[in-house]
């Protein structure tokens, strides 16, 4: 029985933070700290727009995600593990990058040794990702005019996108629905679970929320701070701002579990939903399971 | 399990007995076991290599709890045939490594002809062979196996880790993987997230990855049916319990 509380919808958490980064991004200023003062020795992530996977090794080319747009960042995963040897890698992205990566590291298909790889594990908060010309459409759909999304955040529980133009757009979960990525509308892990960290970007450009999940990120943000203490302002998080997250994440998976229903009506195989029974191979692709991993590899 | 059963310490031997057979194959899927390193060693511990034919000197096969088999049958070769039948007399438990012996591998896609032997020209995997297929409970994917996986396989085996074997279970009944699997039982589902997984899995670079439209792209003539691709695709399956790892 699926209950749309806060265990399902944002799953465990130790502490939830809203950290300044003094004037720059303050996920981006977390890497580029990592990296600067050897705590992790890579980060495997995609581009600002999202369309290109990117694995960074020094302090000063880091760039991350600011769309909600990441794609085809495990496709560099064993370039990062095999060819370059990284150990201490840190990874960056939407919750189904990592359904691949603890998949990997835990049957070990796919690439050799990635589960000691690997030192952090970040998602950011995805309300599904949508590709460059589905950004377009979308905004044509909600302003009646072509611009371009410069990045994407949360303000009071609402998705809100940036244009390009300093435009700021609110986006109504029904309508965003639509246009996001067809497995994105099946998906029931929006606040990334089974990461060590999971980033929602607020407003402002220099803050976000940081839900702490693991010992390690608890950990990783301390040495960080440590490292270098005025780069970084943490203060916790207080319930409404969770709270006001929540509601919108409901509106999102109520929106998912009816095209999940709708698929069973069709006879279409579904996601981690039901019992059903497929065809050899693939018979346990259905075996749902809501429980979805809260532990980090 | 039946490889813990009465029969198989009643000697007081506590150790797993284990042999590793060569059929038709490259003997990579062997070298991938070598390959464990210092991983291997505290494998060792527990286990007692029966019979290899690259690591012991044994010509007759001796009874053993778990046969790891790579390779294709030749059903042209006497050897093979002779080596399918004592499998099934002396092995308890069968697992199919890698690619060759679990799908047909890369030799499905041989036309035979082969020098010096032309007459070989039809290979089986023994997962489709009938007077083993009740004995082969396991099918590992890949072209090779990652030693990491085979590692994680044999402990779990050791542990008797259902829900980690499960997969490989059900990969037993599999006969035609390749790369048009990504396609029609994830793509066209609507199941892709253009995580990429599935063309760092693909040892063959049958699949890479289209920047473009954000899906994997697949390239037939690449693809030896090895079965990594949708292994290790995040929407296949994904019973993945919660180990911590530190």
């Amino acid at each position: 029985m699926v209950a749309l509380n806060s265990g399902f919808l944002l799953g465990k958490y130790k502490e939830a933070f809203v950290v300044n980064g003094k004037g720059e991004n303050p996920v981006k200023a977390v890497f580029t700290l990592m990296l600067k003062f050897g705590l992790i020795d890579g980060l495997l992530t995609a581009s600002e727009d999202g369309n290109l996977p990117r694995l960074i090794l020094k302090a000063e080319e880091v760039e991350i995600p600011v769309k909600n747009s990441c794609f085809g960042v495990n496709s560099l995963l064993k370039k990062a593990v095999q060819k370059y040897r990284l150990s201490k890698l840190a990874v960056f992205g939407p919750a189904c990058t990592f359904d691949g990566l603890n998949k990997t590291q835990y049957f070990g298909i796919g690439c050799n040794w990635t589960k000691t790889a690997v030192a952090l594990k970040v998602s950011f908060l995805c309300p599904g990702i949508l590709t460059g010309t589905a950004f377009l459409s979308e905004v044509v759909d909600i302003t009646g005019k072509r611009a371009e999304v410069s990045r994407f955040y949360f303000r009071k529980g609402e998705l809100c996108y940036q244009l390009r133009n300093g435009e700021e757009v609110t986006v109504p979960p029904s309508l965003h629905h639509r246009y996001v990525n067809s497995a994105c509308r099946y998906c029931l892990n929006l606040a990334g679970k089974g990461t060590d960290l999971t980033v929602v970007y607020l407003k402002e450009k220099d803050r976000a929320l940081f839900i702490v999940r693991s010992e390690r990120g608890l950990s990783t943000l301390a040495q960080v701070q440590r490292s270098s203490p005025s780069s970084l302002q943490f203060r916790k998080a207080g319930r409404e701002v969770v709270d006001e997250l929540l509601s919108f994440l409901k509106e999102k998976v109520l929106l998912n579990i009816s095209d999940i229903i709708e698929r069973v009506e069709l006879g279409l195989p579904v996601p981690k939903w039901n019992d059903n029974k497929l065809r050899k191979f693939y018979r346990i692709w259905n075996s749902i399971d809501v429980n979805f991993e809260e532990e980090v590899f | 399990m039946f490889y813990r059963d009465k029969l198989s310490f009643e000697d007081e031997e506590l150790k797993l007995k284990v042999g590793f057979l060569h059929f038709s194959s490259c003997s990579g899927c062997q070298v991938a076991f070598l390959d464990m390193f210092e991983e291997a060693v505290e494998i060792l511990d527990t286990v007692e290599l029966v019979y290899s034919n690259m690591l012991t000197k044994k010509r007759d096969l001796p009874p053993m709890d778990v046969a790891f088999v790579e390779g294709a049958l030749c059903i042209e070769d006497p050897h093979h045939l002779h080596l399918i039948k004592e499998l099934q007399k002396k092995a308890k438990l069968i697992v199919a490594v890698g690619g060759c012996a679990s799908f047909g591998g890369v030799r499905r896609l041989s036309c035979g002809n082969q020098l010096p032997q032309p007459q070989h020209q039809s290979f089986v995997p023994i997962t489709e062979i009938d007077l083993v297929k009740s004995k082969v409970k396991y099918a590992i994917p890949g072209c090779p196996p990652n030693p990491s996986l085979l590692y994680s396989f044999l402990l779990a085996l050791l542990e008797v880790n259902e829900e980690f074997l499960l997969p490989f279970e059900l990969m037993t009944f599999s006969t035609k993987v390749s790369g048009i699997d990504i396609f029609t039982e994830v793509v066209n589902k609507g199941f892709c997230v253009g995580c990429g997984t599935c063309s760092t899995a693909c040892p063959t670079r049958a699949i890479t990855y289209n920047y473009e439209c954000s899906k994997p792209a697949f390239s037939p003539g690449l693809c030896v049916h090895c079965g990594s691709c949708l292994a290790a695709c995040p929407q296949s399956f994904k019973p993945y319990p919660q180990p911590t790892y530190t």
